[in-house]
């Protein structure tokens, strides 16, 4: 029996789970994402370091996908302030930056549009706000 | 100096990006209920992952396996996304087994 994949797939699965919550709280709250961005990036190249020096196959494992998840993660910070001014995820009234957002991107919302279930048909830009749970 | 994890996460990083264009076609073809099927096939892949005696062989399965679980627990937001015109919506969905019942259970969200 060989291990290393499902130590992969565990890896993979929670590296990817914990950076999608990481990325939205941390653009959420963060008054200049680069210093998140440098942070994740720094620590990317950290573990892939430590996964180039270690001798242990599934500790290189684990750190390699880690490093390769955080680094991409930096690059998710920057998507996610994208999708804040398109309106495909909440802006933080409560943030300097995410208030300048919401003045210049007429498409910015505070909203968090997907906070529902499916319905089964197409949803109008007008209909989408009643169907949030709240 | 064996740089075998950095390749593992170059290839996991592109495995993952294929969950990408699974979790939209999935979601458009056969609904956000699919996702029991969806994440049954993942836990399958991964069980398989653990008879490959190479270990690049081993891992790359496994990675395929952990793509299909995610990208089941990405389906509903995914059908939302599609409702709200992000993407393509398809109204004429494959109806597969045991739909009405899947539609009752909550959709895994993380």
């Amino acid at each position: 029996m060989n291990t290393l994949g499902l130590i992969a797939a565990v890896t993979a699965f929670l590296a990817i789970w914990i950076g999608h919550v990481a990325v939205r709280k941390v653009e959420a709250e963060a008054r200049d994402i680069r210093l998140p961005m440098i942070i994740a990036i720094t620590l990317g190249l950290l573990t892939e370091y430590g996964s180039l020096v270690t001798d242990n196959w599934s500790l290189k494992t684990v750190f390699g996908i880690l490093g390769i998840t955080l680094l991409w993660d930096a690059f998710e910070l920057y998507r996610q302030q994208n999708r804040i001014k398109h309106g495909h995820a909440p802006a933080n009234p409560n943030n300097p930056r995410h208030i300048k957002i919401l003045a210049e991107h007429s498409t910015a919302t505070t909203l968090d549009l997907l906070k529902r279930d499916p319905i089964g048909r197409s949803v109008s830009p007008v209909e989408a706000p009643k169907l949030i749970h709240h | 100096m064996n740089p075998f994890g950095i390749l593992i996460g170059i290839v996991t990083f592109t495995i993952i990006g294929l969950g990408f264009p699974l979790v939209i076609r999935g979601e458009r073809y056969f609904g956000y209920w699919s996702w029991p099927y969806m994440m049954s096939i993942g836990f399958l892949i991964l069980l398989a992952s653990l008879f490959i005696q190479s270990d690049w062989g081993s891992v790359i399965v496994g990675v395929i396996g952990a793509t299909f679980v995610w990208g089941s627990t990405e389906l509903k937001e995914q059908a939302v996304r599609a409702e709200l015109g992000w993407f393509p919506f398809n109204a004429d969905k494959v109806r597969l087994p045991f739909m009405e019942t899947i539609k009752k259970w909550k959709a895994p969200h993380l």
